[in-house]
């Protein structure tokens, strides 16, 4: 611990205080009250409506999880894990394309690289119209594409069979720029001899990326693979907007939104939801570490 | 000679077809998947409902404009985007001036445990989302549903703060100690002296401070009963609901809606893409553009 050189003697003492006091305040009231209380609320029956009381119930949100809810519960969990599988795979292959293609600096990159990263700028509501009228059954220019090329009649994202999957490619249509970025900034730092040196060897392309570029990025794809699939857990800012959590894709956040800020709102089941996804975060996202740290290692 | 020659050229043009048809490739992907579903959007917008019914997919025939200042209007775009101007603009500044108050201090070890005063603000990023609580304690205490009420709880989050101590540990120690001796105040010394040598790292967390800000989509609608108060986000969400039928409306709204933030995009996207570049160098990853409400609070 090193001395405050500002302020008087009697002002020394307090003035770091003073200084995080606002901030710390503000957080404490609005940040890690509200988060700690959701496991307070998760052991309560509480309708959210002025006047209404509020019991203490103890583990019954837990228990109807497991019994009388147990079948819409068990299908969010398997669309979230679903949901997050999708996003992350696809992200990262994608994400990874593009940057093997776009990494070079040439003319016109910069704006192809800006082009990609763009639908991250927009609102989820932006993006959620703008794909409810590429795949309107009706009106929007997916269905003549598909119904064309493939003879396939679908009602898209009111299919329950299409919905998450569309879902999953507007969210990744979404982000994928990002995951573009940090790996060009890896490809960058790869040191060019290291290619020269292989292509003297004579390997070939596939092998040059199967020994030297996809190990070398492997610090790149933890980052990625751990922020894509963090991100998307929680998920339902933008499958509000497209589905409203139908037709499959109801995600444990859609099921947790709806339940607290619906038709018929319960906000301690919905807080049980909270923590339900919190355990299913953190369990995600260890796992990934452990996993990617380790890969990390051995490639 | 001319064998060499015709060799050279012939591998020359080779490269040469290579390059292109890499160009052509990045140029059909970025415009073709990227930029194009909103080109379409934008093309709507400029029909008419009928011309949109009969003729979907096709080009607008005749342009009209009418369908913007209609969404305009019934929408009531005027009154949210100053709504928007100031859920985007006040909590960013505020946040950054108060997590450079925040970041600073513990940066320069003058607690007696600031390392474990770091790390539990660290720590609590990962606690379970607090949307359920905030939404209870608001209604108690009177930030629900209140233009104020909605600044206040977006203010006070010290987003950014992880990455400033950091950065402010990068500023020598003994500019503090020599500003102090020259009688520099606290404040003045925040103001003066850090702030402005702080500008890359502000200046990255504003603009995707500013972006998220005026995205959000989730606070708004759990906070924000009354029209009147309503940013652009949570009006178009909506007016797509009111008007789902006519899609030439609800696009000429869509594209209100995205201008600002495109035009934002354009002037800044080198800083933007820069950011995230900078943050995954540094292993941070700590500029992501997620719009997670519940970190956003």
């Amino acid at each position: 611990m090193s001395t405050i050189p500002f302020g008087t003697k009697r002002t020394r003492r307090w003035l770091p205080w003073a200084s995080i006091a606002v901030p710390t305040i503000g957080w404490l009231v609005f940040g890690l009250f509200p988060s700690v209380s959701t496991v307070f609320f998760s052991f309560t029956e509480y309708s959210g409506f002025p006047g209404t009381p509020l019991h203490f119930c103890g583990l019954c949100n837990y228990s109807n999880a497991f019994n009388s809810s147990w079948s819409d519960f068990s299908a969010s969990v398997t669309v979230t894990l679903k949901y997050v599988a999708g996003v992350t795979v696809l992200q990262i292959a994608i994400g990874l394309g593009l940057a093997l293609l776009l990494r070079h600096r040439r003319r016109g990159f910069g704006f192809y690289r800006a082009l990609i990263f763009m639908p991250q700028i927009f609102s989820v509501t932006i993006v959620g119209v703008l794909f409810s009228l590429v795949f309107d059954p009706q009106n929007g220019p997916a269905e003549p594409i598909l119904h064309g090329a493939f003879g396939i009649n679908t009602a898209f994202l009111g299919d329950k069979n299409w919905a998450l999957s569309l879902v999953v490619l507007i969210n990744v249509w979404m982000f994928s720029g990002y995951t573009m970025l940090v790996y060009i900034a890896a490809l960058r730092r790869i040191p060019p001899e290291l290619y020269e040196a292989a292509s003297l060897d004579g390997a070939g392309r596939f092998r040059t990326f199967r020994h030297i570029t996809w190990p070398l990025l492997a610090n790149a794809t933890t980052v990625n693979v751990f922020l894509t699939a963090m991100g998307c857990v929680g998920e339902y800012a933008l499958i509000r907007v497209l589905t409203d959590g139908n037709y499959g894709t109801k995600t444990l956040g859609m099921y947790m939104f709806d339940t607290a800020f619906g038709v018929n709102p319960s906000l301690g089941y919905g807080s049980m939801l909270a923590v339900a996804q919190f355990v299913i975060t953190l369990v995600i996202g260890s796992a990934l570490l452990v996993f990617l740290r380790r890969r990390e290692v051995t490639l | 000679m001319s064998v060499i020659d015709n060799h050279a050229a012939d591998s020359r043009a080779r490269r040469a077809v290579r390059t292109s048809g890499l160009q052509l490739a990045c140029l059909v992907i970025s415009v073709g998947f990227f930029a194009l579903p909103l080109v379409y959007l934008a093309l709507q917008a400029f029909k008419t409902n009928n011309e949109f019914l009969n003729n979907p997919t096709g080009l607008p025939h005749p342009w009209t404009v009418s369908n913007f200042s209609d969404a305009w209007n019934e929408g009531d775009f005027s009154n949210e985007m100053v709504n928007s101007l100031l859920y985007a603009i006040i909590p960013d500044v505020v946040t950054l001036v108060l997590g450079v108050f925040l970041a600073f201090p513990i940066s320069r070890g003058w607690f007696k445990h600031s390392n474990a005063l770091y790390g539990f603000f660290v720590f609590s990023g990962f606690l379970p989302a607090g949307l359920i609580p905030l939404f209870i304690e608001a209604q108690k205490i009177g930030t629900y549903n209140s233009r104020i009420g909605y600044l206040i709880m977006t203010s006070l989050t010290g987003a950014g703060f992880f990455f400033f101590v950091g950065y402010i540990k990068t500023i020598p120690r003994e500019m503090d100690e020599a500003a102090a001796l020259d009688g520099c105040g606290y404040i003045r010394y925040i103001f003066t002296m850090i702030i402005p040598q702080m500008k890359p790292a502000l200046a990255t967390f504003g603009i995707f401070g500013f972006v998220a800000g005026w995205n959000n989509l989730i606070l708004p609608l759990v906070m924000l009963n009354d029209q009147s108060l309503w940013p652009v986000t949570r009006g178009l969400f909506s007016f797509f609901g009111q008007y789902s039928s006519q899609w030439p409306l609800v696009a000429a709204a869509t594209i209100i809606v995205a201008l600002p933030i495109l035009v934002v995009f354009a002037i800044l996207q080198r800083n933007l893409v820069e950011g995230v570049a900078g943050g995954a160098a540094a292993g941070s990853g700590g500029v992501a553009v997620r719009q997670n409400p519940e970190n956003t609070q």
